[in-house]
């Protein structure tokens, strides 16, 4: 799979600060573990992270907190020896297997999450919530678009975290292919075209405040409290 | 190694020093030399990064509680220092960074230096911590107890440049950057929160700062390429 489209620094950045939105996140993520590029460039701004550890200016601990870990410490190795009782199993429940059409595994990254259903958005166009167990609010969304479906131009308040997992789609900036990545900044107007040799799949998500009169807004609308 | 703006090595031992010295009652009795490690040691010097790793080594290998202690001095004023740069209270810093340099002793045997150095690996344990407790705090209602992090993404070793050139061609890049971009590059580091306080600061509106965050982030991408 060559990939054509990858993450900007500043994402990788942000991913490696710990400071970009769940959702995003594990868009990023989906992307990485098929990206060894983007990986590379995450490894060395976790290193940068690394140096920009080294150089803070020390700010001391409470006195008796080393004491106070070695105390936890000691617990936990004396609490070793004993058998340890299994790790519960993840309920897997709220998988789909069947999400993902010709046996396409749902990305590891994903493994944990849980699917909603398909659900009709638009002519051509069906999107399915997916739910993350560290923040059930994040706003994360598989989209299933039929082939030559012209989707309307439409901009967002965040950027857009685009990645597909089938088919591709283009627009003003280029192909989009199963392992690519698109970000669109919220200064972007841009009008996806899914290409007419089958249906796309994606995961998509949005970062920042919404605009739900934005496309994206409407087709992830149906999935929020308002 | 003397950093632009980075604390020197004597203010730095000073700073571990006084840690040192506080963690310890007037008085006491020094420790016991290769017995129980009840507090920190007095005689330390700031570790390199080999030393470091080797600390880390000897905590997953042998359990070296010596070992922990004085990864635990260097590192944990450090993870401190940045979560309260990057927005956490004091209190809440604090109990985050304890628990990052817990999971420093229980995850040391993962902790491969052909893949990060000791301060890149113990700067993402940090960092997943925060990522923890913010979303914790979100997820009130969170009954499990245990919210999971996603792993790191795998990488595929042979695309992945050896962690010790990594670590010194991105300490040579951050070193050629101006001071300017320099600081803007750490600033970056503590997130959104820290972006509209320097925006603050420095009277510039945030889409300034941002902008500015960009064209540091390509002129270190450039030294980083040039290098390769």
């Amino acid at each position: 799979m060559t990939i054509h489209h990858h993450a900007t620094d500043e994402t990788l950045m942000r991913y490696a600060a710990g400071d970009l939105d769940a959702g995003p996140a594990r868009v990023v993520a989906v992307h990485l573990a098929g990206c060894p590029a983007c990986s590379a460039r995450l490894a060395q701004f976790e290193a940068v992270g690394g140096a920009v550890l080294e150089q803070m200016e020390p700010v001391p601990m409470a006195p008796d907190a080393f004491a106070a870990a070695l105390g936890i410490i000691e617990a936990e190795e004396a609490g070793r020896a004993a058998p340890r009782k299994p790790a519960a199993a993840r309920s897997s429940s709220g998988r789909a297997p069947s999400l993902l059409p010709g046996g396409i595994p749902i990305p590891a990254p994903l493994a944990d999450c849980e699917f909603g259903p398909w659900r009709w958005i638009g002519i051509g166009v069906r999107a399915s919530a997916v739910r993350l167990p560290e923040d059930p609010e994040a706003r994360l969304t598989l989209l299933r678009v039929g082939p030559g479906r012209k989707l309307p131009e439409h901009g967002h308040v965040g950027t857009e975290f685009t990645q597909v997992l089938v088919g591709s789609f283009s627009d003003g900036y280029g192909r989009y292919l199963p392992g690519d990545l698109s970000e669109m900044g919220h200064e972007i107007e841009h009008q996806p075209i899914v290409d007419p040799e089958g249906e796309c799949i994606c995961l998509a998500a949005l970062e920042g405040g919404m605009r739900l009169t934005g496309f994206f807004g409407r087709l992830i609308q149906p999935f929020i409290k308002l | 190694m003397i950093r632009p703006r980075g604390p020197c090595v004597e203010e730095v031992m000073n700073a571990l020093l006084d840690h040192a010295r506080s963690a310890m009652p007037t008085g006491a009795p020094p420790a016991r030399r290769g017995t129980v490690v009840t507090h920190l040691m007095e005689d330390e010097a700031v570790p390199d990064g080999d030393e470091l790793a080797g600390l880390i080594r000897k905590v997953a290998q042998d359990r070296d509680r010596q070992a922990y202690a004085r990864l635990y001095s260097y590192f944990a004023p450090r993870v401190n220092a940045f979560l309260r740069r990057s927005g956490l209270p004091a209190n809440t810093a604090q109990e985050v960074a304890q628990e990052a340099m817990l999971n420093v002793w229980r995850k040391a045997s993962y902790f491969d230096p052909a893949r990060a150095g000791a301060s890149t690996w113990i700067f993402t344990i940090a960092r997943n911590q925060r990522i923890d407790h913010l979303r914790r705090a979100r997820v009130a209602s969170s009954a499990e107890g245990e919210v999971p992090v996603e792993d790191e993404p795998a990488p595929s070793g042979e695309t992945l440049l050896l962690a010790a050139e990594r670590e010194a061609s991105v300490r040579a890049a951050l070193k050629a950057l101006s001071d300017e971009q320099a600081l803007v590059v750490r600033l970056a580091f503590f997130g959104d929160k820290a972006h509209s306080e320097i925006a603050r600061e420095l009277g510039l509106p945030l889409g300034t700062v941002k902008s500015r965050v960009r064209l540091a982030l390509g002129r270190l991408r450039a030294l980083l390429e040039a290098q390769s």
